[in-house]
């Protein structure tokens, strides 16, 4: 078999015929619908008037009111804007804190061989098991104890001291996957550690460091837990303590108003998502290695 | 003689590699010099502090009081919601996680193509994931799963009359899992990353050969990929033993109907901020620790078979 | 003043190098170092109560040169873990919302602030009448001053009653004319999906009510439990009853409602009763399309005791480690005895206890609000004594109460031996504390 019918029928095969094509995406916009049925019922409910939320499952207003928005946006004694701004900040330098010190920590684990290693590695996962209702109270008194209650601090720090061990085992398992030969051969050349991560794992690692980065920011954006116990002052809410300002159990609440804003609160992350996700991809181009 | 010799020749080696073990020991301690910062800063003070209150009755306002392993022997041997919370718990674990992690591989596979428009699908399925827990997905899987909901009237019109799911002790969890597995996205996205790590000429030699889809995933993915598995299997079962929001966003906290969706760390919570009864639930949670430390351990022992690195 | 969480430009010169983030001055995060008075009060509730309660912290600050009070403010959900970190923390803010179950919780371990020696000095509240005085006493001691006087309040939908032809219950309506009433209006109205009454079986106020009526109290006055199995089987028979005659919707329905308003079962339009409290019935009407109206929980019939009673909907209390106290005293009277800050907070948290005020707002208010302050004193004549303040391990039992009727409900025991069931659980649990 010549080179050239070899490479024809490898590109036959390789490009999906028409109908194939077509396929998938009837399959995948089924799959869509029921993904975001949710998200359009909320959008939705946004804009209905407040008792037609409940009890209705249409997608459609019995009329269009978006008094919601304006009353979300500034119906709190300081305005929604500020929450975002808080809950961008806190979320940006989490993202930097996690992406810098879990790599470094996780290439130690992945590359490098030093005594103790399976210790402190089991030890690095075994923080991931505890729940963490019962560390909030210890973890309360130490970060009073530094002054750092009702600052950012007790929410982002932790992040630049990698004690996030989801994202260190998550790099691990990606480092493990590079090929051992480039940073034994750049071994050779007398390449510190610190040129290997720096120009052979990090640059080769895009695809993790974008998912590590994505995740980070949403689970920061969304988490709202640190942020209930550790900012007391609403002139330091996130956007998630924000939310939950609209809703009392116990009292008079104001639904529009939580869906409009809990609409506009997913339109960051899902923007930091499609901007990262550029990343995932052209991660292939540079991942194009030969073996 | 020949011994001596040996030993006499061994000894610089010997000396050597200390110093060279020494040497590559700092390095890594460099490395590891944020994570040392944290972990005895940070996280070591607070987690021993838990293990101690596991063994004292602290009601939050009062200074702990030492009862040594009383809360321990009441779990064992009288505590009626531990066994329930542990059934909800272990079935949760058993059917989110491996539904959950077939559906984000076949999606993560499924997007992986050179289909038009993919980034656009990549965030429609990431969306419900975005959600999060939010008070808002609690009114919603109402609508959905209740006994007039959309789900129940869809199934009406294939003559089927569903149950009210979400309310109903028989299937509530269902709903649950239900939930899990549609906030599918975090694994998808790990398989995916993982998936663009395989380089490409892998399988521009395998499909030269004439190998099958089913066989090109089978001899190339899936083993270049089983280190993303075995991440996404520890990582996700450790988060469905200790999974928390779903059941407290949807029950509301109450665990019900009956005991149905009382998880495990919903039962810890109760006990700890509703019931001042700090104690307890620390030493709920150190079982909860020993039970997830067992199954992370065997996975890690497994592991060999079937992980495949690069070394 | 709201403190701003970092000044916009710091920001950008610090950049999003991390590191800078230890030397950087964050000047926003250093704490009040003028000499004035800086407070921090705490409450749950929603955006309307905000608004209020913050309006009046301004006021207080503005007659008070020198004094601030930083406001805090969540849900009831999350209002409570946060306390509790807070106090396990010896950080809690010196003046706090505090709910009637759970004062004693926290008086009793030392967490609050007894006012008696601020008092009439500073807290002047003798016209809240002795009733209202006493429910914010613990042991002895006033540990809470009371924000709304409330009372239990059967809520129910006029346009379903008036849809069906059918007369709405009324004060005099008892258990057995409830069960009846009701299963006419789930017959009446033909609709799918839709019973006369809400499953009032779980309701540990509706229980309590009950037992009141027939001599008998929730918890005595040495904390024990009050009541035995057969009262606790009867109580869950009778649900079962209407269970089965659907007067009240079944269990499958009932177990939709989760505790929270949106939930419960006239909200989502499944029945037409809500067993609440009277200070609830604006928040109920912005659930819902129907027109609702409040009377009172089914009477216990010829010879019954009276069976409801008056307490506070919510309370000020202050923190035992507060380093102003008196100043906290100040601004606790303030709160229940100024006519300004009355008219601002109106009865948002329920019927001011205190006689002036309450005379001084009433006829500002619209027709919802004063049907509330007609309903407080139309009850005030038919309530019994306040009830011995509840154990601790009260909350468990609450919700036990929930799951023991649910187990009714859903077939899985029989009244009388989940009655019995119930007694147990909570007498171990009393036990524990």
């Amino acid at each position: 078999m010549s080179d050239a019918v070899a490479q024809r029928l490898a590109m036959q095969r390789a490009a999906p015929p028409r109908w194939r094509a077509l396929a998938s995406h009837a399959a995948l916009s089924a799959a869509s619908l029921v993904m975001l049925y949710p998200l359009l019922w909320m959008l939705a409910s946004s804009f209905k008037p407040e008792n037609e939320i409940f009890g209705s499952i249409s997608l459609w207003p019995s009329h269009f009111d978006t008094g919601a928005y304006l009353r979300g946006w500034t119906g709190l004694k300081i305005n929604f804007g500020h929450f975002f701004w808080n809950s961008l900040i806190i979320s940006l330098l989490c993202v930097v804190g996690n992406v810098v010190s879990c790599s470094l920590t996780a290439f130690a684990f992945a590359r490098l061989r030093f005594r103790g290693k399976n210790f402190w590695f089991a030890l690095m996962l075994g923080t991931l098991m505890l729940p963490y209702h019962v560390t909030l109270i210890p973890q309360y008194i130490l970060f009073l104890n530094l002054d750092w209650v009702d600052t950012i601090l007790p929410l982002v720090v932790p992040k630049y001291l990698a004690t996030d061990a989801f994202f260190i085992f998550l790099m691990v398992q990606f480092f493990r996957g590079i090929p051992r030969e480039l940073d034994e051969a750049a071994m050779m050349d007398g390449c510190s550690p610190w040129r290997i991560y720096r120009k052979i794992i990090l640059p080769l690692s895009l695809p993790v460091l974008a998912t590590a980065a994505i995740f980070t920011f949403i689970f920061t954006w969304d988490d709202f837990f640190a942020p209930l116990v550790y900012l007391n002052d609403m002139g330091s809410y996130t956007v998630q303590l924000g939310l939950r300002a609209f809703v009392d159990s116990s009292g008079k609440s104001d639904w529009g108003a939580l869906f409009a804003m809990s609409v506009l609160a997913l339109v960051p992350i899902l923007f930091f998502f499609l901007f990262f996700q550029r990343l995932l991809i052209e991660g292939v181009a540079t991942t194009g290695l030969k073996r | 003689m020949d011994s001596i010799g040996a030993v006499a020749e061994r000894r610089p080696l010997l000396r050597h590699r200390l110093s060279q073990a020494a040497r590559s020991d700092r390095r890594a301690y460099l490395f590891l010099l944020p994570w040392f910062a944290g972990f005895f800063g940070l996280t070591a003070g607070p987690t021993l502090a838990s293990l101690y209150l596991s063994f004292t009755n602290f009601d939050l306002v009062q200074s702990p009081r030492w009862i040594g392993a009383a809360n321990y022997i009441r779990i064992a041997t009288s505590d009626v919601n531990f066994g329930a919370a542990m059934k909800v718990t272990f079935l949760y674990v058993a059917l989110a996680v491996p539904l959950k992690l077939a559906f984000a591989l076949a999606v993560a596979m499924a997007l992986n193509k050179g289909i038009k428009g993919l980034p656009l699908y990549r965030a429609i399925f990431y969306l419900p994931s975005l959600l999060g827990a939010s008070v808002a997905i609690a009114v919603l899987w109402r609508t959905l799963f209740s006994g007039d909901g959309l789900v129940n009237k869809v199934l009406a019109l294939v003559g089927i009359h569903g149950p009210s799911w979400i309310s109903d002790p028989d299937y509530a969890i269902y709903t649950l899992v239900l939930l899990s597995i549609w906030q599918f996205g975090s694994p998808m996205i790990i398989f995916l990353a993982g998936l663009r790590q395989i380089p490409r000429d892998v399988y521009e030699a395998a499909s030269l050969e004439g190998a099958s889809r089913w066989r090109q995933f089978r001899r190339i993915t899936l083993p270049l990929l089983t280190p993303v598995v075995f991440f996404n299997a520890i990582v996700q079962t450790i988060d469905a033993f200790k999974a928390f929001t779903p059941a407290f966003i949807i029950s509301e906290g109450t665990g019900g109907p009956v005991r149905a969706t009382l998880f495990y760390t919903l039962y810890l919570y109760l006990e700890a901020f509703a019931y001042f009864r700090m104690g307890y639930a620390a030493a709920l949670a150190w079982i909860l620790v020993i039970i997830i430390a067992l199954f992370t351990a065997f996975s890690f022992l497994t592991a060999r078979y079937w992980v495949h690195y690069d070394e | 003043m709201a403190r701003h969480l970092v000044g916009r430009r710091k920001l950008l010169t610090a950049g999003l190098g991390g590191l800078a983030l230890a030397s950087a001055g964050f000047p926003a995060f250093a704490p009040a170092r003028a000499e004035d008075k800086r407070l921090r009060m705490f409450w749950w509730g929603a955006k309307d109560r905000a608004d209020r309660t913050f309006k009046v912290n301004a006021l207080y600050a503005a007659h008070n040169p020198g004094v601030t009070i930083d406001g805090e403010t969540l849900g009831w959900g999350d209002y409570w873990p946060r306390l509790a970190t807070q106090t396990a923390g010896r950080n809690a803010p010196d003046i706090l919302q505090m709910d009637y179950r759970y004062i004693f919780e926290y008086a009793r371990r030392g967490a609050l602030l007894p006012l008696d020696e601020y008092m009439p000095s500073l807290l002047n509240i003798a016209d809240f009448g002795k009733d209202a005085i006493d429910s914010g006493r613990v042991d002895g001691k006033v540990y809470g001053v009371s924000l709304g006087l409330n009372s239990t309040a059967l809520l129910y939908s006029k346009t379903a009653f008036e849809a069906a032809g059918l007369k709405p219950p009324t004060v005099e309506t008892s258990w057995a004319d409830y069960a009846a009433l009701f299963a006419e209006l789930t017959k009446a109205t033909k609709k799918e999906g839709f019973w006369g009454s809400a499953d009032g079986g779980g309701s540990e106020t509706a229980l309590e009510v009950w037992l009141r009526q027939h001599g008998k109290a929730l918890y005595d006055k040495d904390g024990k439990l009050g009541f035995g199995a057969a009262e606790a089987a009867e109580w869950l028979a009778l649900w079962d009853d209407m269970r089965k005659r659907k007067a009240c919707v079944p269990a499958d329905v009932q177990a939709l409602d989760r505790g929270s308003y949106d939930s419960s079962m006239i909200a989502l339009g499944k029945a037409a009763t809500a067993f609440e409290h009277s200070n609830l019935l604006v928040t109920f009407q912005t659930l819902t399309k129907d027109k609702l109206a409040m009377t009172m929980y089914p009477q216990g019939g010829s010879g019954a005791k009276p069976g409801q009673y008056l307490k506070p909907s919510q309370m000020l209390s202050v923190y035992a480690r507060t380093k102003f106290a008196p100043e906290a005293a100040r601004i606790v009277n303030f709160f229940v005895e100024d006519p300004e800050a009355a008219k601002i907070l109106s009865v948002e948290r329920g019927v001011p206890a205190s006689a002036m005020m309450r005379k001084l707002i009433t006829p500002e208010l619209n027709e919802l609000d004063q049907q509330s302050i007609v309903y407080i004193s139309m009850v005030s004549e038919r309530v019994g004594p306040l009830p011995a303040p509840p154990p601790n391990g009260a909350g468990e039992i609450q919700r036990t109460l929930r799951r023991v009727n649910e187990e009714v409900g859903f077939a899985r025991q029989t009244p009388s031996a989940a009655g019995k069931q119930f007694v147990d659980e909570a007498k171990s649990i009393l036990e524990r504390g």
